[in-house]
């Protein structure tokens, strides 16, 4: 910045070291920068006392990151004139410059009135870093205004898009620029402005003046550069018809049914509190918040911004008949570090506290609008043009100061509240700490109501902790002290997930009542220590939900992601991931590919040619269909079955070396476990469909699985009960839980596996003898059979083809399987338990003809009953046929006469093979909670049969607590200054908090962080030295200029709570203790507020007599608990209002 | 997450094409709502949304719809589209995806059904290839606007040996509504979809190696004229993503990777939020009723029921098996309701007073509410099972114990309300205990002369009340604190049944707080009896009919409390391991 022109327009290098040279000279950010650095470490270095706990840190690491390197760029584009930059915060110079008298007239002076928040306020931290910087008022610093940087062009195409937009608002744009690594944002707004006053013309005109650069545009001679007000009778207005503007304290109603927390205005209150809505506003507002932002039903624009860029004075009435077609650019573009680490610091940063950073360019949009506006009675184009930077200077300054103060402002390192709720070991500690402070403070500051007052108005306004303390119906898990997380919320979060980032910040702000209003809590004293306690013990009151980060994986061992899926095209695939991996190493961004490999659909050349039944084919080519695609399914609505199919491949890769690939039969090492190929994968995909993805895992491993269970849950609502059977009888192999993130299963499950895992093993250890005779029947066969069979089962459709003449098998679409769907339910209906029964038999009877003979007599009747009502179903089905198909393939089932039920016999038979007594009873075992989901799952798999189903893989998840969140970053310690986004700091002196309060607050409310409207905001200052607490609103206008807002009311609620807690703290009643009866009284007050806001249901007037002698509830309490009651039944508002 | 991830493709023939798309199809109502959660949101939510949202779903599941995303879909004509603009063949359904834990589809078809969501994937897809401006051409873009919804986008090539420039242009982009989620997720949408991206260009690359080590494009090209015409007509010029990354699973495996990263964003970040620890009357009723369970496991009654969702359960246990939470009284307070039955029943504490009279009302409240034993005698049993259920909302659940109707008198351990029929014998030391009051009910003389003018109390006029105890109440003892705010509840006629419902409810729980300091004071710690009294002035309560009462309604305190502060005391670590 001090450096020459040519230094700073061109490489970015030579602009940060100017920059870092600037230190001695001019630059304001730069000194701003050493200073607060210095804060910082002065912090560090003395901690209070007895405040080492409130101890105060850092969670963003700023010490890489540079202020100058906030950069603006404005920009116009307007239909006839083409792009134009107005403004380059990288092409201004400050020439030093003690007698700029020129410009020390009106309008500086007016500026520093008008803009609030502005010059003066932030200058007091300057000077007070005692730099050169001198007062805007005395002199305003001079700068030169120089030729744009060169890649300006660039950003402005990529500000504005190659392509001009018709659409009218607001759009908002983040840019990543590689290198030098940049981050961009950018909104563009379409320019509200006076019709044949030329606005900007002006500062064209003036720019070109200084530079005498035409590539800033043709000059225009802009005749009328006095009085916009003039001009004003004829401003035009751009703003589309269906935005509104309104004033600042309308209801934004165009809004209103929209936002998330306005709607709970016009909702029905809950019912009687014998409901079990626990945390049900925080419910309330997180599922409305989800269902506003939802793309399900197409979207619903949520409220119209009416962000204009206002080239016009507000006094003047704009004439819509006068639209020109302008739009303005503002761009702020952040050089981020080279060094990654830093760089990923600031991003994670900036995107999750994007809100805040929006917010600030918001109000530097305004700065910019009321310079633009401003500059313009300035006659002289020098004078202007050096008005006009000056001010963006400033405005700019500002900004960075702001996003500086934000990144690097020292924070509660322990919050209590988040604290106590995440932390597990020193929980007693953590109690005792904090008690101790709390009635310390209770003794020593509760003079004249200080504390008392600070709490109440706290808890009046931060209103978080109302559903923290609001009466759940179900029982406490764990101990007493502790609540409970909340279901209904966690369950929400994943049904409908919504952002829990933004949630959080609503909770932390209060924004949970109706209507919605915004508070902030500072704490201004000459003590620091004492204002640091005060804030420690805040941080209980102050609630919100503690994040956690989640990372989902879908393969449990990427070390085994390489043998994935079948092919070459794979490998290839992951051979290029781990080369990947190592490049994205120290991003960390994935340990698994990034493509997940689908289980399989049909692919297009199995589709094409598929396979009938009983086809006699290679033992690859079935394997790969059972892997794969069912050659009449395919094109056919049957996502179950398409996600059998797939969820083998998918289990490949965990299954390990149990399974190879396409074609690797004679290449599998045990001869065990090449046979069940296919049905390992089916049953397995079989559990998918049942029941969760967990036992999805376990089956993977276990090859004896046949599909019963799996058709039956997906096929036929009548038939789900079996599965549970078969998954019990099922031996395991080996059972690895792999915890994701789905429900957990009934215990019982577990067991169950457990004793199948001996099962198994039993089997295993001689499988011959272990087995049953059918098992051993089967093993002579060979390969090919057992394939065949296991692929018949596989699918039902299929199986109904290979009853019928070939043509229908071939056929292979839609229609065909849709036909075999039908009647495959109808029959199922009809026969199912029965069927389920006889399955067994038959099977064993199919796989072991010699030795199952007795058995097999009676289960064949059955057997045939049932196939007969299949066949029924079918109407045609050739007996006959289909054995000679199934013959092909497998010999010993041909003297079954019915071809369907012995083809699905055939397939039992593997799974049956380790257990031979048929008649287990299991098949009554209903498990209704398998029922009900296999009923789900049949209903949608009915209602989406349209799609090919592809299973989600399994998934694991691994859990970190997430400190980059506005609980660890909003809630600040002790500061030099008054901040802005801040829910709760300390300063020393309310100096600034004067200058800029009230703007803040208004501004608030203008661009609310929370990206819906909020009704108001609130600001509550406790004033250590005044022992005053006040609460000032952007509603009303204080009176008493000496005050910043109103005196807060005590209630006595409070003070007899506060009370209360000290003498039983006194009495030596453990610190746990203690705070279990804290919670107790919040949760009276909580009880009170439901009887208030009952009372209020039938009055318009609160009768305060009668509920003081009922309930103790006196005047100084009503505020409290109508605001806590506006958190459960918005109707109150709505009453008091 | 609630949003749609596209692939886009830049056709060298037909512009900006969507080419596969994955939405996300959420379940009408959340599942906790059904256990009572939020009913009324739930219902609202309908009303606002439910006719949208089910007509959209059954749109988008309809079979014409779906069967014939070609004819009906939105989406571009047949003609304009080459294999470079199509990802799934024609006919081709789609994918879905079901996560059964949350009730979640992920669909994936070219475009979606939905024709608004169609253009707002279409606009997105233009503004990704064709507006927005990236450096480099390459790399993550995040734009939008509260019309069409919010993007984020990264631009990739993918070579092609036979393209223009030896590649092809792709987007990956993901639309949102909730413009801050978006924002707030860029950090991980870009690592994911960067990974996928690089899988896809890996896949290509090996292609394009392939082909053009058998058949150099470059050389070839630089002996051929340049035709404007020539890629459009070698009929290679539009080659799908399929065949120029040899993948025939493609859309599959693309499929499962978005409705993965969907998933894998939607639940990157979860919140733990605390709520309120159950009030003593809920734990204790859960109490009562998992000692029901266990009793009725043996007769396995409902073993249906207990596969529901306990909360569930409970509701229903509640409403029938103890009957006094607020809603009951509520509903028995509500005239309309129970006037059919007609039957002699008291409605309401304030009913109660009004019939028996301030005085009566007072000495019977007292005695209920320091634990002494109340006796109905009456032959209407129906009567006194309301009059217990009105009485019982003075106490505690745990504090409650009812023997409705006997033929014979019941120990006051065994029960502290007790109804007998009249013929029943009390013994006399009880007729003159100062601990039990008797309330006989007897068929009232013409001449009746208690203070009803209503006439829904006409059923209960044909009895007359007459309330003894052993030693009366003197007239000016202050009493229980409690007891003289439930009277000033009830005489104010301002106040509604629903308020006095409310008013007890916390009356109760602040009596209880109190309870509950007193029990870890004197049972859990032992302290002195100095300490105690010091304690009973902190707490407001050292006169001596609070303190009777308290220790009292201490019976009334759940297990789970004692048990809870009893282990504490005994192991102080044993809840810091916990969480």
């Amino acid at each position: 910045m001090c450096g020459g022109t040519a230094q700073t327009t061109n490489s970015p290098e030579g602009w940060q070291d100017s920059a870092g040279c600037v230190s001695g000279a001019v630059s304001g950010p730069g000194r701003i920068y050493k200073k607060l650095l210095c804060t910082k470490i002065q912090k560090h270095a003395e901690p209070g006392r007895s405040t080492d706990h409130m101890d105060l840190n850092n969670s963003w690491s700023c010490s890489e990151f540079d202020l100058n390197e906030i950069r603006l760029i404005v920009y116009q584009d307007c239909e006839r004139r083409g792009r134009q930059v107005l403004f380059d915060s990288k092409a201004v110079q400050k020439i030093e410059e003690v007698a700029a008298q020129k410009t020390e007239d009106v309008p500086v002076k007016m500026s520093a009135k008008c803009c609030p928040g502005g010059s003066s306020g932030s200058n007091s931290s300057h000077t007070s870093s005692g730099g050169s910087l001198h007062h805007a008022k005395e002199q305003l610093p001079k700068y030169q205004y120089t030729r744009p940087a060169s890649d300006v062009n660039m950003l402005g195409e990529m500000m504005f898009g190659s392509v001009a937009m018709s659409y009218k608002g607001s759009t908002l744009k983040i840019h990543y620029i590689r290198s030098p690594p940049q981050l961009m944002i950018s909104k563009v707004f379409s320019a509200r402005m006076g019709s044949f006053c030329g606005s900007t013309n002006n500062l064209q005109d003036s720019f070109e003046y200084i530079n005498q650069d035409p590539n800033l545009g043709k000059l225009n001679t802009s005749q009328n550069s006095l009085g916009p007000c003039r001009a004003g009778s004829n401003l035009a207005h751009s703003t589309p018809v269906d935005m509104p503007s309104r004033g600042q304290n309308e209801d934004r109603d165009s809004g209103i049914a929209r936002s998330a927390s306005l709607s709970s205005l016009l909702i029905t209150p809950f019912p009687s509190p014998s409901s079990s809505t626990s945390s049900s506003s925080s419910y309330q507002r997180r599922w409305l918040r989800s269902q506003t932002t939802s793309l399900e039903n197409g979207i619903i624009p949520r409220r119209t911004t009416d962000e204009t860029f206002s080239l016009a004075e507000e006094t003047c009435s704009s004439n819509p008949a006068m639209v020109r077609r302008k739009k303005i650019a503002i761009s702020i573009i952040f050089s981020l570090c080279e060094k990654e680490e830093a760089q990923k610091n600031f991003q994670d940063f900036f995107f999750s506290h994007f809100p805040l950073f929006e917010s600030h360019m918001n109000r530097l949009k305004s700065a910019i609008e009321k310079a633009m506006i401003s500059c313009r009675k300035i006659a002289e184009s020098s004078l202007r043009v050096q008005f006009y930077v000056g001010r963006l200077m400033e405005a700019l300054r500002d900004f960075r100061d702001t996003i500086w103060n934000l990144y690097s402002v020292p924070r509660i390192a322990e919050p209590v509240w988040l604290s106590m709720m995440s932390s597990t070991l020193e929980k007693t500690q953590l109690c005792q700490r904090f008690l101790k402070e709390f009635t310390l403070l209770i003794e020593q500051i509760n003079k004249n109501q200080f504390f008392a007052a600070l709490l109440t108005a706290v808890l009046t306004y931060h209103l978080a902790w109302v559903p923290t303390v609001m009466p759940v119906d179900h029982p406490p898990i764990r101990a007493f002290s502790e609540k409970r997380t909340s279901q209904s919320v966690n369950m929400l979060a994943k049904t409908h997930p919504y952002n829990p980032l933004w949630a959080q910040l609503g909770d932390l702000y209060g924004a949970i009542g109706s209507p919605v209003r915004l508070t902030r809590t500072v704490v201004v004293g000459k003590q620091k220590d004492l204002v640091q306690r005060i804030l420690y013990v805040l941080t209980y009151f102050l609630r919100c939900s503690e994040l956690q980060e989640n990372q989902l994986n879908w393969s449990g061992n990427h070390s085994e992601g390489d043998q994935i899926l079948n092919g070459s095209k794979i490998i290839t695939a992951l051979e290029k991931g781990e080369v990947e991996e190592s490049e994205y190493v120290v991003v960390t961004v994935r340990s698994e590919p990034a493509l997940v490999p689908p289980i399989l659909p049909l692919t297009a050349a199995e589709k094409r040619n598929p396979h009938p039944a009983g086809s006699t084919e290679t033992p690859e080519d079935i394997d790969m269909r059972d892997l794969g695609p069912r050659p009449d399914r395919e094109g056919s609505s049957r996502p179950e079955q398409s996600s059998e199919a797939g969820s083998v491949r998918y289990q490949e890769p965990a299954l390990e070396s149990s399974w190879k690939p396409q074609g690797t039969f004679g290449e599998t090492e045990e001869s065990r476990k090449e046979v069940p190929q296919g049905c390992s994968s089916r049953f397995s995909s079989c559990e998918v469909l049942g029941t969760e993805i967990k036992v999805n895992q376990q089956t993977v491993s276990e090859p004896w699985k046949v599909e019963i269970p799996k058709r039956l849950p997906d096929r036929s609502v009548a038939w789900p009960c079996p599965s549970r059977h078969f998954r019990e009888k099922f031996p395991l192999e080996k059972v690895t839980f792999q915890i994701g993130s789905s429900v957990s299963p009934e215990s019982d499950f577990e067991s169950r596996s457990r004793r199948m895992e001996e099962r198994v093993k039993a089997c295993r250890q001689d499988p011959g003898s272990a087995s049953s005779p059918s098992a051993k029947s089967r093993v002579p066969r060979d390969l090919a059979q057992d394939q065949q069979v296991s692929r018949c089962s596989f699918e039902p459709g299929f199986r109904e083809d290979a009853c019928r003449p070939q043509p229908q098998s071939s056929e292979g679409d839609g229609g065909e399987s849709d036909r075999g769907f039908a009647e495959d339910r109808g029959i199922r209906t009809d026969t199912v338990a029965d069927a389920a029964e006889q399955h067994h038999h038959i099977t064993d009877s199919c796989a072991a003809p010699n030795s199952g003979a007795g058995v097999r007599g009676s289960t064949l009747e059955r057997a045939r009953g049932q196939c007969w009502q299949e066949v029924e179903g079918l109407s045609l089905a050739p007996v006959p046929a289909r054995c000679v198909q199934r013959d092909s393939g497998q010999v010993p089932v041909a003297d079954v006469p019915c071809g369907d039920a012995d083809k699905r016999a055939d397939c039992r038979m593997q799974g049956d093979i380790p257990r031979n007594e048929s008649s287990d009873s299991a098949l009554g075992d209903s498990d209704d909670e398998t029922c009900a989901s296999a009923m789900l799952d049949v209903g949608l798999g009915m209602e989406a049969s349209l799609e090919v189903e592809l299973p989600l893989p399994r998934s694991q998840s691994i859990s970190t607590q997430n400190v980059r969140n506005f609980g660890r970053s909003l809630l600040a310690g002790y500061c030099s200054t008054y901040m802005p986004d801040l829910v709760l700091h300390g300063t020393g002196s309310d100096e600034k908090l004067k200058q800029c309060l009230a703007a803040d607050l208004v501004h608030t409310v203008h661009h609310p962080v929370l990206d819906e409207p909020i009704a108001e905001a609130v600001c509550i200052i406790a004033d250590t030295d005044k022992w005053s607490v006040q609460v000032a609103t952007s509603q009303r206008k204080v009176m008493d200029s000496t005050k910043l807002g109103q005196d807060v009311l005590v209630s006595s609620q409070v003070s007899s709570l506060l009370q209360s807690i000290l003498q039983l703290y006194k009495l030596h009643l453990p610190a746990d203790f203690c705070i279990m009866h804290l919670e107790d009284r919040l949760q009276e007050m909580y009880l009170k507020s439901k009887m208030l806001s009952e009372y209020l249901r039938g009055h318009t007037r609160v009768h305060v007599k009668e509920l003081g002698v009922v309930l103790g509830i006196e005047s100084n309490d009503l505020p409290l608990l109508t605001a806590i009651a506006s958190t459960h039944s918005p109707y109150v508002a709505q009453i008091l209002l | 997450m609630n949003a749609i991830v596209a692939l886009c493709h830049f056709c060298e023939l037909h512009g900006p094409r969507t080419l596969f798309c994955t939405e996300v199809l959420h379940a009408p109502l959340p599942q906790g709502a059904g256990s009572g959660d939020s009913p009324g949101q739930g219902e609202q939510a309908e009303e606002e949304e439910g006719g949208i949202q089910m007509s959209s779903r059954i749109r988008a599941h309809s079979p014409a719809e779906g069967a014939s995303a070609e004819s009906s879909s939105p989406g571009p004509k047949k003609s304009d589209m080459c294999e470079g603009c199509r990802s799934l063949a024609a006919g081709h359904p789609g994918y879905i995806s079901h996560d059964k834990e949350t009730s979640i589809k992920y669909v994936s078809h070219q475009h979606p059904n939905h024709p608004q969501l169609f253009s707002v994937v279409r606009q997105a897809c233009v503004r990704s290839l064709s507006c927005e401006v990236c450096p480099g051409r390459e790399g993550p873009i995040f734009f939008g606007d509260e019309q069409h919804g919010f993007v984020f986008s990264h631009t990739f090539f993918i070579k092609d040996s036979l393209a223009r420039g030896f590649q092809r242009w792709y987007s990956i982009i993901t639309i949102m509504m909730d413009r801050i989620y978006l924002i707030n997720s860029w950090p991980f949408l870009l690592g994911k979809v960067r990974g996928i991206i690089d899988e896809l260009q890996g896949k290509a690359l090996k292609v394009f190696e392939a082909e053009q080590f058998g058949c150099p494009q470059r050389a070839q090209r630089m002996n051929t004229a340049f035709t404007p015409f020539l890629h459009q007509r070698n009929g290679n010029a539009a080659r799908s993503l399929t065949s120029l990354t040899s993948d025939d699973n493609l859309w599959a495996c693309l499929h499962t990777s978005f409705a993965w990263l969907l998933k894998a964003c939607g639940s990157r970040l979860t919140e733990k939020l605390l709520e309120g620890a159950p009030t003593e009357d809920t734990l204790v009723q859960m109490e009562k009723l998992a000692d029901l369970e266990e009793e009725s496991e043996s007769w396995d009654n409902s073993e249906a029921e207990e596969e529901e969702k306990a909360p569930v359960l409970l509701e229903g246990a509640e409403g029938q098996e103890l009957t006094p939470c607020p809603a009951d009284s509520s509903l028995l307070s509500g005239c309309g309701s129970w006037q059919p039955r007609k039957l002699p029943v008291f409605k309401s504490l304030r009913h109660m007073r009004q019939v028996l009279g301030a005085p009566s009302f007072r000495m019977l409240a007292w005695h209920v509410l320091m634990g002494n034993q109340v006796i109905w005698k009456s032959r209407d049993v129906d009567l006194v099972q309301s009059a217990f259920e009105v009485l019982r909302t003075m106490l505690p659940v745990g504090c409650v114990r009812i023997i409705p109707y006997s033929s014979q008198y019941e120990e006051a351990y065994r029960c502290n309300f007790l109804g007998l029929s009249p013929h029943v014998q009390i013994p006399s030391h009880v007729l003159s205990s100062e601990f039990a009051v008797i309330v006989e009910v007897h068929t009232a003389t013409r001449s009746s002369l208690h203070p009803v003018g209503c006439e829904d109390d006409q059923s209960l006029s044909k009895y007359e009340f007459v309330v003894t105890s052993g030693s009366p109440v003197a007239a000016d003892r202050v009493g229980p604190t409690i007891l003289n705010k439930i009277e000033a509840a009830l005489t104010n006629q301002n106040l509604s049944v629903d308020v006095v419902d409310q008013c007890l409810v916390c009356l109760k729980e602040e009596w209880m707080n109190k309870v509950k300091v007193l029990f870890k004071f004197t049972k859990v710690d032992s302290r002195p009896k100095e300490d105690t009294q010091k304690l009973l002035s902190i707490l407001g309560a050292s006169e001596e009919d609070n303190v009777k009462l308290l220790k009292f309604w201490m019976t009334g305190l759940s297990k789970t409390y004692k048990s809870h502060l009893m282990s504490t005391v005994r192991s102080p670590t044993a809840s810091e391991s916990r969480n």
